[in-house]
């Protein structure tokens, strides 16, 4: 019941159409630009350079809580005793999650449910690639190619990120986070100390496969992997402007009738 | 299953409101108390992190109460082809939903009906 309800949210959450002829004019639809078929047979598009082809609009890809992409208990086997106490706690008080406040919910949940964009720049030979994020904070993530971390980065809500190929997956190494945010939503701790790697692979047109290794010495006994996915939106779909903090009033709800 | 399958309304319901589940519903709003109110839209608030209608219900008494409903983000009512002008103040409505657990007078909506007997979806179909 519990999965259905979430691929059920996860689903209206997107909230894409899925004709492009269903789309409002500015969303790219009847009068928008000309509908390409989007289909799982068709293969990942390529640049000129030969790289593969990783931008659009995408939905997902990093939403999920962790613990439901592992095993049950496996997740909580790996914590330290300070994490699974704070897991515990956070469950118990899931309105405490910052990104309730509208505050970035770190490098896993940029891609949530809400549409977001991958952008790589120069469009060939790319030196940077960036994600913009429709949903909550209303930011973006940038990976820095063919460069080297700098040394002990201060903590910030996205840290830095370093991107290589290999092959046609996109390899992305990410230390310098801040422990300001929940790892996702079920509230699963990290610290500072917390390393992901991702490997980004376009497994066909409209699929993403991101496999990330979560490494954090500092909560989880040994390194482990997740595994995400990412669809792409119906042609034409553009990320739309969302300034969460405008109204706010989540946090109106603990005090009984605030309003 | 009764409880199960308002608890997969509200779920389905508030995520699509929420955009990205920005809130955890079960803080907000509780799944036993279903309302049905009707009334004139008096505000409507085309915002994020979700939007917000007002509406003006006199009971039997004459005593005004300004309900506050909760629907889904600006940018996921939008795909599913609302604009800020979809619902005017002035309209008057029955709407259905859950109320809040701490404001009593706040509730996420389930579904509209104007007075013409127009449903307004409160959540994006896919």
């Amino acid at each position: 019941m519990i999965r259905v309800v979430v691929i059920s949210i996860a689903l209206l959450q997107a909230g894409v159409p899925r004709s492009a002829q269903q789309l409002p004019q500015r969303l790219g639809g009847a009068n928008g630009p000309e509908a390409m078929k989007n289909s799982e047979d068709r293969p990942a598009p390529r640049l000129a350079d030969g790289k593969v082809d990783l931008s659009g609009v995408w939905t997902g890809g990093g939403d999920a809580p962790v613990e439901r992409l592992l095993k049950p208990g496996e997740l909580e086997n790996l914590m330290l005793p300070w994490a699974k106490q704070r897991f515990a706690m956070r469950k118990q008080n899931p309105a405490t999650d910052p990104y309730f406040d509208c505050l970035p919910g770190g490098p896993l949940r940029i891609t949530g449910g809400f549409a977001w964009r991958f952008v790589q720049h120069p469009t060939t030979n790319s030196t940077h690639i960036f994600m913009l994020q429709e949903g909550n904070a209303h930011t973006y993530r940038q990976i820095f190619i063919g460069r080297k971390h700098p040394e002990d980065p201060s903590p910030t809500w996205y840290g830095h990120s370093i991107g290589r190929w290999e092959g046609d997956t996109l390899v992305v190494d990410t230390i310098g986070l801040n422990d300001r945010f929940w790892l996702d939503s079920a509230g699963t701790p990290h610290s500072e100390k917390l390393h992901l790697v991702e490997r980004w692979t376009r497994i066909n047109f409209t699929t993403l496969r991101r496999v990330v290794t979560i490494d954090d010495p500092g909560t989880f006994t040994k390194p482990f992997d997740v595994t995400f996915t990412a669809k792409l939106s119906v042609p034409g779909s553009e990320i739309l402007e969302y300034i969460c903090i405008e109204n706010n009033q989540f946090p109106d709800r603990a005090v009984p009738d605030s309003k | 299953m009764r409880m199960k399958l308002v608890g997969v309304m509200v779920g389905l319901l508030v995520g699509a409101t929420s955009g990205i589940a920005h809130h955890s519903w079960p803080v907000e709003y509780d799944a036993n108390k279903p309302i049905s109110v009707k009334g004139v839209v008096s505000k409507v608030e085309w915002t994020n992190p979700h939007t917000h209608f007002y509406v003006d219900v006199i009971d039997e008494n004459g005593k005004l109460t300004t309900w506050n409903f909760e629907m889904a983000s600006t940018v996921a009512l939008e795909r599913g082809g609302w604009t800020r002008k979809t619902l005017p103040v002035g309209t008057t409505i029955t709407v259905t939903g859950f109320g809040g657990r701490a404001v009593t007078t706040k509730a996420i909506a389930n579904s509209m009906v104007t007075v013409d007997g127009k449903s307004l979806f409160v959540a994006p179909k896919n």
